[in-house]
């Protein structure tokens, strides 16, 4: 799977490398085979060239030659003049042969033997003529027919046939190579295009296979965002109706709980109005009949009475307070909460101003820095700051004086309020226990239920946020407060959010 | 004058006690008519049970029915929408307070566990016992 996978990633780029140096070497054959061809173009017009320039070396000599003949036969003069002019020929023809084989050392090795040849003629012509202008006719025609010319001009013609046929053999060699190259370059070039059309089915098939696996993937994505959301639905029903069979589970608890204290209260205060019925007719009984110590034997009597009546009524009015306070959180758990643009500052300081009496009092001070403003339900909000300052003021130290501050800060998500005091602070072993409902933490001389705490818990958990707690006994305490920007209503469908 | 007999919707016995002791107390002699559950209420109110002018006590939590149901019946009978309807419940519910006032209660209050406003809730309920003028049935 990983190997393929990383396969599947390079070789979409490996494939378009290999076809572009393959498009880079076939340009390359390209411009090489051109530059090749001009060569042998310009070889062959150069081959050509010096078969003009032997041909007119031969046709001068001949020329020279018939027209010394034509000399010597009538004494014309006009002879003499084709042969002067052919004779003043030849040697520029034969430098230009020369020149032109410069870069064939085949050649100038055929060459080599001519030039001798062709001044030997040239000589044996000017010599025939001399004697024949001076009168030697005979001289001129003995010279004539030793037949040195002919062989000479016979040598010349042969040396200029072979090097004829070695210009026809080079050319011959030199195309016949080209025609190879040129298959060659055919060949590659066309192995070239076959492996660029290779490169191009391949990266097709590639990206089509890509295509296909993004698709795949879309789709399975997809289905697990839906399943997903359906899970989601599903445990944010559960979740709900769970939160409701709480909410209504404590509401009737503490209902049926109520009811037999009421009949418990309710017939401890017919007990005490026995009491005071029965001491008053046991007061008119012992005035009948008085026994010694008998009115304080009554009165230790009444006494218990009263202790016994005292301990009931103060369990019967905690338990009161107990379940009322079930009752207040179980309503808060089914108060609908409404969104809407707090300036917290403003508030948290309005709260903090209900706590002034008892503040200066104390010699405490609550300072309230200025605190991101927030779209929340705000009387939710208010308890919480309201339980929060409540308990800091009231769990402060008597050797220092009290100080609460209050200040927040936004994050890119979520608004987060601190409220830290130095009062006497929690051990760190009970940071979690303080926010259960009716648990308390460290000395039991402040009036309370361990209520506040906990209800602060059950309402910033509503409010989709959380809590903690930082603290060290005797450093003071502090509460942070983590809510969400956008308060999302749980209770809502959350896919309408 | 015919004596307005208060009729005491209440299932649990000793509530049902103490709310008459302390009407007796407080000197409210009217005759009493208890019931225990939902059912038997339904019998002696609509089904002719308990004649002559009546006072209902009412209790909200039920064994057998919510006592709403009874109030919101007992309010759109047309011989017994107007008697007077004293709601006595455990619940200080503010949105159920609301309901029982929309149906047509005449007082709503909470049985408190504390005597002494006990005593006062049910005195000042005789205190209106004794002023309340009853209509005359049709």
């Amino acid at each position: 799977m990983f190997g393929r996978r990383v396969g599947g990633r390079l070789a979409l780029p490996i494939l378009l490398a290999v076809g572009f140096l393959t498009l880079i070497a076939l340009s390359l054959a390209s411009i090489w085979l051109h530059g090749r061809a001009q060569r042998d173009a310009e070889r062959a017009t150069a081959a050509h060239a010096l078969e003009t320039k032997l041909v007119s070396l031969l046709v001068h000599l001949r020329r020279a030659e018939s027209g010394q003949r034509g000399y010597l036969l009538s004494g014309d003069p006009r002879f003499l003049l084709t042969h002067r002019l052919a004779i003043d020929a030849v040697l520029p023809a034969l430098a230009e042969i020369e020149a032109a084989l410069a870069n064939n050392p085949v050649q100038r090795e055929a060459f080599a033997p001519l030039k001798p040849q062709v001044i030997e003629k040239l000589d044996e012509l000017r010599e025939t003529i001399r004697r024949y202008d001076t009168g030697d006719t005979a001289g001129a025609i003995a010279l004539f027919k030793t037949g040195a010319g002919r062989q000479n001009m016979e040598n010349i013609t042969a040396i200029v046939e072979r090097m004829q046929e070695g210009g026809e053999r080079q050319l011959a060699l030199e195309s016949a190579q080209f025609q190879q190259t040129q298959r060659i370059v055919l060949a590659a070039e066309l192995s070239g295009m076959a492996l660029i059309v290779a490169v191009a089915l391949m990266s097709f098939f590639l990206s089509w296979r890509s295509m296909r696996d993004q698709q795949t993937a879309q789709q399975k994505l997809r289905d697990n965002n839906a399943a997903l959301e359906s899970t989601v639905a599903e445990r944010t029903r559960y979740l709900l109706d769970a939160n409701n069979e709480i909410q209504s589970f404590a509401s009737i608890v503490s209902h049926d709980l109520r009811s037999p204290l009421v009949n418990i209260m309710g017939f401890t205060s017919e007990l005490e109005t026995f009491r005071k019925n029965m001491f008053e007719r046991l007061a008119a009984l012992r005035a009948q009949a008085p026994g010694p110590d008998a009115e304080n034997d009554d009165a230790a009597l009444g006494g218990e009475f009263d202790e016994a009546v005292e301990f009931i009524k103060g369990s019967i009015a905690k338990m009161d307070r107990l379940i009322n306070a079930i009752l207040v959180i179980s309503r808060e758990g089914g108060r609908n909460l409404r969104a809407e643009s707090v300036d917290m500052t403003a508030l948290v300081r309005a709260v903090a101003d209900g706590y002034m009496h008892r503040t200066l009092e104390i010699g405490a001070e609550i300072t309230v820095e200025p605190l991101p403003a927030m779209t929340i339900d705000r009387l939710a909000i208010e308890q919480v700051f309201s339980n929060l300052l409540d308990n800091a003021v009231k769990f402060m130290r008597t050797d220092v004086p009290g100080r609460i501050h209050v200040k927040g800060r936004e994050m890119p998500f979520t608004v987060v309020y601190e409220v830290r005091d130095n009062g006497r602070g929690i051990d760190p072993k009970d940071a979690e226990r303080v926010f259960e409902l009716f648990r308390r933490s460290g000395m039991r001389d402040r009036q309370g239920e361990g209520i506040g705490l906990a209800h602060v818990r059950a309402l910033v958990r509503r409010l989709g946020g959380s809590i903690r707690l930082e603290s060290e006994p005797g450093e003071g305490c502090t509460f942070t407060v983590t809510l969400p920007k956008r308060w999302i209503d749980p209770s809502t469908d959350w896919k309408q959010q | 004058m015919n004596a307005v007999t208060i009729i005491l919707i209440e299932d649990d016995d000793g509530h049902a006690r103490l709310v008459e002791k302390n009407l007796r107390r407080a000197g409210v002699s009217n005759p009493i008519t208890r019931c225990a559950d939902g059912e038997s209420a339904v019998q002696c109110l609509f089904g002719g049970g308990c004649a002559g002018q009546l006072l209902v006590l009412l209790d909200l939590n039920l064994p057998d029915m919510s006592g709403i149901d009874i109030l919101q019946r007992l309010k759109t009978d047309s011989k017994l929408g107007r008697t007077p309807v004293v709601v006595l419940t455990t619940a200080d519910d503010k949105i159920e307070v609301q309901r029982c006032y929309d149906l047509g209660c005449n007082v709503y209050i909470t049985k408190p566990v504390d005597y002494e406003h006990f005593a006062n809730a049910v005195q000042q309920l005789g205190l209106f016992l004794s002023v309340v003028q009853i209509p005359e049935t049709a």
